[in-house]
This record gives C-alpha cells, structure tokens and sequence, in this order.
C-alpha cells in the first residue's frame, strides 16, 4: 500500500539554533525582490502632496486652478474636499484611551496647518513628474498663527496652543514610580541633579515609504501595496477613515526595505492615497521622496533628574522630570514612545525609590514616528549617563558602579519601581563578558599611559534592558499573534503568519521553527506574511514580537498538523502513535527503525480519509495563536501594570578617541554582549543588533534633525543628516550570553531593537571619560565635533 | 523626447525618454528592471547603483541622455545560468543583507573593487562602500562578505571571475525576439 522503507533518513540537526540561510536570500541578491515602488498596475497614476510651508497658520484659500490646468492632471484635492470624504484616521495608540488627550487627524489638513510639512492638498496626474510640477502650483493662502518649536516654551502658560480644543499643549502628563525619593536623597552621601537632552534624530530606513492604492468600481473594492509593518491594521483603519466595509479592502505588503517603526500604521497618506483611488476610478501610487522621509522624528527629550548615592556606589532614589516633544500629533504610535522611557527608567538596577513626572507635549514640529527602541532608547541614555556621573561623584569604578546596583542574578522575576516584572537575566555576567572582551585593566592603564602624552582615549559602559513584545489594552499594540500551518498532499508546506518582516529575517526564523515543531525539511516551508486576504489576522511587527508571537503561534499550529500526520504514519507502519517520531520529512518508528515519507502520510490523510486515516479530520491545517505570559494589566496595590512579557538585555563599551583640537570621535572598539534569551538563529539575531548599534552610535555622535526658527526641516538629505558610513565604523564585537525566557515558547526574548539606546549611551559615556582631564560633563546627544569643541570650552572657562 | 540606446545586461534597448529623465528612472521605468533602487536622488545613499561600461555610477546623478550607447550592468546582470555570481553568492553566505534595498549598489561597487584589486584590504574596502549607505546591517558582514567573494575568486574558483572577466558572460545572450 506504502512505500515503507528503512532506507537511510539523511538526518539533519535541529533548525532551531542554527544560522540558517535567509529565506528568498537568492531574490533580492539577484534584484527580482519587489518593492512597493517596484508594482504598476494598468492605468496607474501618481500621487503628489502638496505641503504646508509654514508651522503654524490658519487656511485661508488653497487655490486649485492652475494645478488642475497643469498637463496629464487627473485631480487635485484639498482638505476641504477630502474631508467631504473621509473621516479622522483612527489612533494606532489613542492617547485618550492611556490617559490622554484626543485630536482628529486627517489625511489632509483642514483649517489650519500645525506643522511646516503638513499634507494640505494632493495632486493626482499621469506620470510622477506631471503630479510633482502640478503640485508647485496650488497656492495656499496662510493666516499665520504664533508657532512654537521647543517642548519647554511648549509648556509655558502664554505658549501658542496647536489644538484649540485643549486647555494646553500637553498630550499627555504622568507619574511613574514608587518610593519615598524625598528621603532617599536625604540620606544619600551624594545628590546630582542635572539636565540631560536628547536631540530629535530619526529612522532613515533606505527605502522611503510608499502605497499604492487601487479602487475596483464594479467590485467596489480597495486593494492597497505598500511598505508595511501593520496591514491587517492599515485595512482596519482605511475602512473607517473612508467608510469602507472592512472586507472590501486587501492590504498587501510588499517587500519592506528598513523600517524601524518608521512604517507602522497611521500616516495620512495612507488614507490620502486610498481616497485619491477612489475619487479617480484608477490605481494611484504615492512614494515618498527623501525629504519627506526626514520630517519623520525618533526621538526628543529632556530630563531633569536628581539621583542620590551611598559611598558604596549604591543609588538609592531618581527623581525625573521629563519633558517630550512629539512635534505635532499624528495617528501613527510616536507620541507614545516616551511613555516607555518613563517607565523603563532605572533600567535594570535596583533603584527602590524612582518618581518621574512625564510631560508629553506638541509643538509645531512634524510629529514622531514610532522608531527602534521606542523610548526605552531615552531611558537607557539617561540612566547610563547617571551612573557615570555617580561613580565620578563617587570616585568609583564606573563598571563597579553598575555591578553595585544591578539587580543580581537569582532576583528574577524582578518588580522594577515603575512595574516592569522582568522575567530573567544576569547582568552582571553581560558585565564581565564585556570587561574580559576589552581586556578593561590593560585598557584603563593604555589610556592613563596615553593620557601623559595628551592623547585621549574613552572608555565608555552602557547597559541596555529592552522589554519586548509588548501588550497595550484597547490599542493596535497586541501581545498576542496568530498563524496558519498548512500543509499540501505532497508534503509541502506554507505558513501564513500575523507577523510582517522589516526586512530582517524573521520569515527564516519562523520556518526554522516550523520545520523542527512539524518534521520537514526547511526547503518544503514557504512563509507569507502580510497579506490581509491569505494571513490570519494579526498585528504585524514592532517591540521585537516577531519571533515570541510569530515563532510561538507557529510552532502551536505545527504541532497540531504534526500530530496528525504521526496518527496516520504510525498507522501505516503499523505501530502505536507514541512509538513514532516526525522528523526531516519521515515518521520513523523507533524500534525498527522503518520509515514512511511524510508526502505519502499527508496524501494519504486525504486519498485514504475514509480507510488509514479514518476518525482522522482530514484537514492538514491549524490556525494558532500565542499568548506568551508575565503580561499583566490589572494593577498591583501601588497602581502598576506589566505590559511585557519578556525582557532583553545587553552591555554595551565603546572606546573612542577624541581629539581635542577638532573635536573629531574616532570610535576604537566596540563590544556588545548581548542576551535576548533562546536563539532561534544567531547570524539573524547578530544582523540585527549589529544594525541598532550603528543606528545608536549615529543618534550618538551624529544624527540630528535640524529645523529653522519656522520649523521648516533644515537637514533634509544625506549630506545634512549624518548616517554611519562603514568607514565611521571599527569591527564591532558581539558576544552572546543565555537567560531563556520562562514566559515564551522556547524561552527567546525579541531581537532587533537592543542597540540603539545602549550604544547611544555608551558613545556618550566614551567621550565624557576621554575628557576627564579637562572636567567635561556630557549633557546632550548627539555629539559631533562642534559639540566637543563646546564642551571643551565650557569646561575650560568653568 | 530624445531617443537613446543601452546595452543594459546584454540586451540592445531603445527608449524614448525626455532630457531631464534620470538614468535610474529609465532602467527602472522604461527598461523595466526595478533591481536598481532608489533611496534619495541626491547622490547619496547608492541604492541606485549600476555599472557604466565597467565603472560603478549612482544612476540617479546622471541623465539617461548623457549614458546613450553605453553598456549598462545592473544587479539583474550579475547572476549566469549556472547561478549566482561569487559576489552574491558570498552576500548570502556572510548574511550582509537584511531588506536588501542597498543590495544593488552593494553588489556592484564590490563588482568593480574586485574587478581592480583582487585583495583589497579593509581601508580598500570600506573606501570602496563608503559610497553606499545601509541602514540595517552595520556594514560588518558586508566587509566580510567582500572579503569572502575575494578570497574565493582568488582561489580560482572558476565562476567566481567578476563578470567583466567571464569568457562569455550567459547573462549577455539577447534572448529570443519575442
Ligand atoms: S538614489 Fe542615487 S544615490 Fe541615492
Ligand atoms: S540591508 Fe537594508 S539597507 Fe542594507
């Protein structure tokens, strides 16, 4: 009946832990990847915007004529008009829902404008060219209104108010912590306050955003590209926007080229795009030009803090006082990050006494966009930067410092002062895996040697806790995702997954998992993700929830197409269920050794449902979710909740040179020892936080978005905004340290955003260190050469 | 409209394009291959790199116009029927792509280095991909896969000679007239 042989299985290890290849590697290696950009549809128009060029104005007029006489246009909307057809896009996060307070937003503003760079009107023509010279003729008349740019002034009480519907321009204002910190910097040996600043830098992802939206009038259907991370979102939030039935739209996600967050859902041209489709009958495209990639902010803060410290190094309370600008509110997640920056401070040190004030306000810069790190980055800046200002205080080690306070490695579960339940970790042991990569004795003794020929070199730690894969009540923010497994009558086998990849490989990861939890070869397992119409619903990727949520729910929905097929193999070579084994694409029985291949087992569920397979139901499929644990949102007694479940960490050092004649950093060495739990697949995890660490050192040394006194972007290309180019950069050093998880399926944690805030951190830090003889305090970020020279001056006329 | 011939990947192409068209716009729009990418049209990033007759051009700083008669390969051009070229081949092994946008200049510019210096060292290296701007790797493994795609073709490994050095490259047969 079977082919039942005992012919050699040729046996493989475990594709869980191993440095499988990229999956569709060979696609984008030979240029046949495509890119949102890279679809046309018959009869595609495109898409350009015309934006507000000042930061705060009423709308007086916006005069169409001569863009609509303009050769190959199709139609020009305004704010007006658009909003005749579409409602505010829904809040990916709804501040109103966390606290905080509401605004409409629309895919084309209408009234008045808060910020220079706002979509006020769009122009839909044959060719890109036609849209962009049409664009340059709609004339928009302002009334300008008094603007504010500086999250303080923000905050002032005869400040400029962007909604008027507010009493004031504060998004949203709250408490963190617990503990008596009044005491606790009575009884400290050492009380620091300072003011920390973190300037506003951004994504950059090298491929800008875009969609392309196209309108089926007879079917009355949307069918939207484009370059995502959240599309089952995207079409949720489109249908309201636009009065659609959910199930008339298809989001496809194209391959997405970097992301970082910058491409979550809620931009307005993602509603703006889909309106246009269907005010003009014809797929329309909108890619996004450089320019306005770099209006999209990560991150800007300013901290005021007080930490006191016992002699022994040991911190016994932080006050913070934080004020964020978010720019100008937006549906997307930004203005939510720095809710995670108040809530991860002190890191993972056992501070008991922690209160931060958070103030998130708008001003009239272009709104944040979510970004790597999603605030935690800020924490992590701030409490690396205090424990270096205590163990100066102090005269301490600043590694030893750090040992002194870190929560030790048998405290886990630990309950932070803000909430977090941190599931595992041993950060000390990150700690002397660093200092035994730098060799740090011999290095402390090169420097001091260096130093008596007026050379400096830096030394700078930094740690880094990443909760991940987060939960958010009431929000597009899920804990959770779903997946399908299926598998065909010849064995092979397609997963269809809620989680989307940026680009990073969690589609190899996902398929690794698949093929140890069902027993087939890699090669057989296709994985698609992001198609709204052939993936489960589910919330894409962010706060490193790809592997826990996406790896979990396949590994369920696997293990129940496995169990299938080990009924019926077990059947066909004729022993009990329990004395088979699935793997490499054969159920095997142990005591013999005989073997069945799994494409005869799978058609025989369906060829033989009523013989073999009887009271087997016939269905070589399963629909999955994962829920991991530790997520806890009923308050504890003092109010705090655990959005979490698991919790990456890292240490990293830098060592730089600073010439102090230039100001110019040269980074020497860089190690980084990173835990993030079980490891699916190292070379994708190390890709990774190789990736964050370049993106921290830049927001570190050099990126800074620059904006004139009108709030108008200043630094709007590549050669105003400084990436890390390879030759910035020495061989960075990764060593891995792991604490699994007891919260996730194979206890990982989440890569892919441990990195950024470390690495910041640790650049700062380095610095500050190779200046100690002149007494330098490093205070803000990022710190290119004028910004040494500055502090250098400033600690020179001290 | 200006009428102008490539030799893109092997294959005679005749365009029409306008004066002011960008070359990487005519690779991707009226050519039709969307391998090249664009990232900024400043000159900046190198997403759009290809190479003109030989020599590695950021194909969004030149006009279509000004590359009239010239042989144009992009990172279609680089694979054989016998598979990838040592240059992916060793960008896959060393994982130095995540998204792959930056891939097409990558690839190319590690083309024309090896094609000059067979053993190029690191300062080589990086002065050769300083040009080139990637947001998700680090650049690490993309030194390392430079430095594996010359150590492989230093070996001999006898399609692991950059296309310019291939006796016949299969990638150059004009396919049949359709
Ligand atoms: S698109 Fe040509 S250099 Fe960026
Ligand atoms: S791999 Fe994404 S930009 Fe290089």
């Amino acid at each position: 009946m079977t082919a039942v042989t005992s012919a050699d299985v040729v046996v493989t290890g475990p594709a869980i832990g191993s440095s499988a290849r990229k999956e569709g590697g060979d696609t984008l290696l030979t240029g046949r990847g495509r890119f949102v950009d890279d679809y046309t549809l018959p009869g595609m128009r495109y898409a350009a915007v015309v934006r507000s060029e000042v930061p705060h104005a009423r709308i007086l007029r916006v005069d169409v004529r001569e863009a609509e006489q303009s050769p190959g246009v199709a139609l020009v909307l305004t704010g007006e008009s658009a909003a005749a057809h579409a409602g505010p896009i829904p809040h990916f996060i709804d501040p109103a829902a966390r606290g905080g307070r509401y605004t409409d937003v629309r895919c084309l503003a209408v009234g008045k404008v808060v910020y220079a760079g706002q979509p006020v009107a769009a122009v839909v023509a044959d060719t890109r060219r036609q849209a962009e010279a049409a664009a340059e003729l709609v004339r928009v008349e302002y009334e300008p209104l008094p603007h504010v740019l500086d999250g303080d002034d923000a905050l002032a009480a005869d400040a400029p108010l962007l909604y008027e519907e507010w009493p004031d321009n504060v998004v949203l204002h709250n408490h963190y912590g617990t503990g008596d910190v009044d005491a606790a910097l009575e009884s400290a040996d050492l009380v620091i306050s300072d003011t920390i600043r973190i300037a506003r830098s951004t994504t950059a992802p090298i491929e800008p955003r875009g969609y392309l939206a196209s309108w089926d009038r007879l079917d009355e259907t949307l069918t939207v590209y484009g370059s995502l991370q959240n599309p089952h979102q995207l079409r949720w939030m489109v249908a309201n926007s636009l009065g659609l039935d959910e199930t008339a739209i298809h989001v496809i996600t194209a391959r997405v080229g970097g992301s970082f967050g910058l491409k979550m859902q809620g931009h307005p041209e993602e509603t703006l795009v889909c309106l246009l489709s269907k005010l003009t009958g014809a797929p329309v495209k909108w890619i996004e030009d450089r320019r306005e990639a770099f209006m999209a902010g990560a991150r800007e803060q300013v901290h005021r803090f007080t930490v006191g410290a016992m002699r022994d190094g040991r911190i016994v309370g932080i006050r913070d006082q934080i004020v964020a600008n978010t720019g100008a509110v937006s549906a997307q997640a930004g203005w939510a990050m720095p809710n995670m920056s108040a809530t991860t401070l002190a890191s993972g040190y056992t501070v008991p006494n922690v209160q931060a004030e958070l103030h998130v306000v708008v001003t009239n810069k272009p709104p944040l966009n979510a970004a790597r790190g999603f605030g935690k980055d800020s924490a992590h800046f701030v409490m690396e930067r205090v424990v270096d200002l205590v163990a100066r205080g102090l005269g301490l080690d600043p590694a030893e410092v750090r040992r002194t306070n870190f929560i030790p490695a048998g405290q886990f579960p630990y309950r932070t002062a803000t909430g977090l339940n941190i599931d595992s970790g041993d950060f000390p042991g990150l700690l002397d895996k660093a200092l035994a990569a730098l060799d740090y004795d011999a290095l402390r003794k090169r420097q001091a040697d260096l130093r008596t020929e007026g050379r400096h070199l830096g030394v700078g730690l930094a740690f880094e806790l990443t909760p991940e894969s987060a939960d958010g009540p009431g929000s597009f923010v899920s804990g959770f995702d779903v997946t399908t497994v299926r598998m065909t009558m010849t064995g092979k086998v397609t997963v269809y997954t809620g989680v989307t990849t940026p680009g990073g490989g969690n589609d190899t990861g996902i398929a690794q998992i698949v093929s140890d939890e069902l027993g087939v070869p890699m090669s057989w397992i296709t994985v698609v993700q992001g198609d709204t119409e052939r993936c489960p619903g589910g919330f894409g990727n962010f706060s490193g929830r790809g592997m826990v949520t996406g790896g979990g729910s396949a590994a369920l929905a696997a293990r129940d197409v496995r169990a299938k097929i080990a009924t019926v193999g077990a059947r066909m070579l004729a022993v009990p269920v329990d004395e088979v084994e699935v793997a490499h694409g054969y159920v095997r029985a142990v005591g013999d050794g005989r073997t069945v291949p799994i494409p005869e087992v799978a058609a025989a569920v369906v060829t033989r449902a009523f013989a073999i397979a009887n009271e087997v139901e016939p269905v070589l499929e399963a629909t999955r979710a994962y829920k991991p644990g530790n997520i806890d949102h009923v308050p504890d007694e003092r109010g705090r909740i655990q959005p979490y479940p698991t919790y990456s960490s890292c240490l990293h050092a830098a060592v730089v040179e600073v010439d102090a004649e230039t100001g110019q950093t040269k980074l020497l060495d860089f190690v980084m020892v990173h835990d993030c739990g079980t490891i699916i697949n190292p070379a994708l995890v190390e890709g990774q936080a190789y990736g964050a660490i370049v993106m921290g050192i830049g927001a570190g040394l050099t990126e800074r978005l620059v904006h004139d006194a009108q709030g108008r972007l200043a630094s709007d290309r590549f050669k105003s905004y400084l990436l890390p180019r390879a030759g910035d950069l020495p061989t960075i050093r990764l060593e891995h340290q792991v604490t699994p998880s007891p919260f996730t399926m194979y206890g990982n944690k989440g890569a892919g955003e441990a990195g950024v805030g470390g690495a910041q951190a640790a650049v700062a830090n380095a610095i500050e260190d190779a200046l100690a003889p002149f007494g330098v305090t490093v205070r803000e970020v990022p710190l290119p050469p004028p910004a040494v020279l500055a502090l250098i001056d400033e600690a020179r006329t001290k | 409209m200006n009428r102008v011939r490539l030799k893109v990947n092997g294959q005679e192409h005749e365009i029409e394009v306008e004066s002011c068209t960008l070359l990487v716009h005519a690779i991707r729009e009226d050519v039709g291959l969307t391998g090249t990418h664009v990232g900024c049209l400043t000159g900046d990033c190198g997403a759009c790199t290809v190479l003109v007759d030989g020599a590695s051009v950021k194909s969004c700083s030149v006009f279509a116009v000004s590359a009239d008669g010239a042989e144009i390969t992009t990172i279609e051009g680089l694979a054989g029927d016998e598979g990838l070229h040592p240059v992916q081949q060793a960008f896959w092994d060393e994982f130095a792509f995540q998204c792959g946008y930056c891939l097409p200049g990558m690839l190319l510019t590690t083309c024309e280095l090896l094609d000059r210096d067979q053993d190029p060292d690191d300062a080589a290296i990086d002065q050769a991909i300083n040009g080139n701007l990637c947001r998700c790797t680090g650049y690490a493994s993309i030194r390392s896969a430079v430095r594996r795609a010359a150590t492989r073709m230093a070996a001999g490994d006898p399609d692991a000679l950059p296309e310019s050095q291939r006796s016949e490259s299969p990638s150059a047969e004009p396919p049949p007239s359709a």
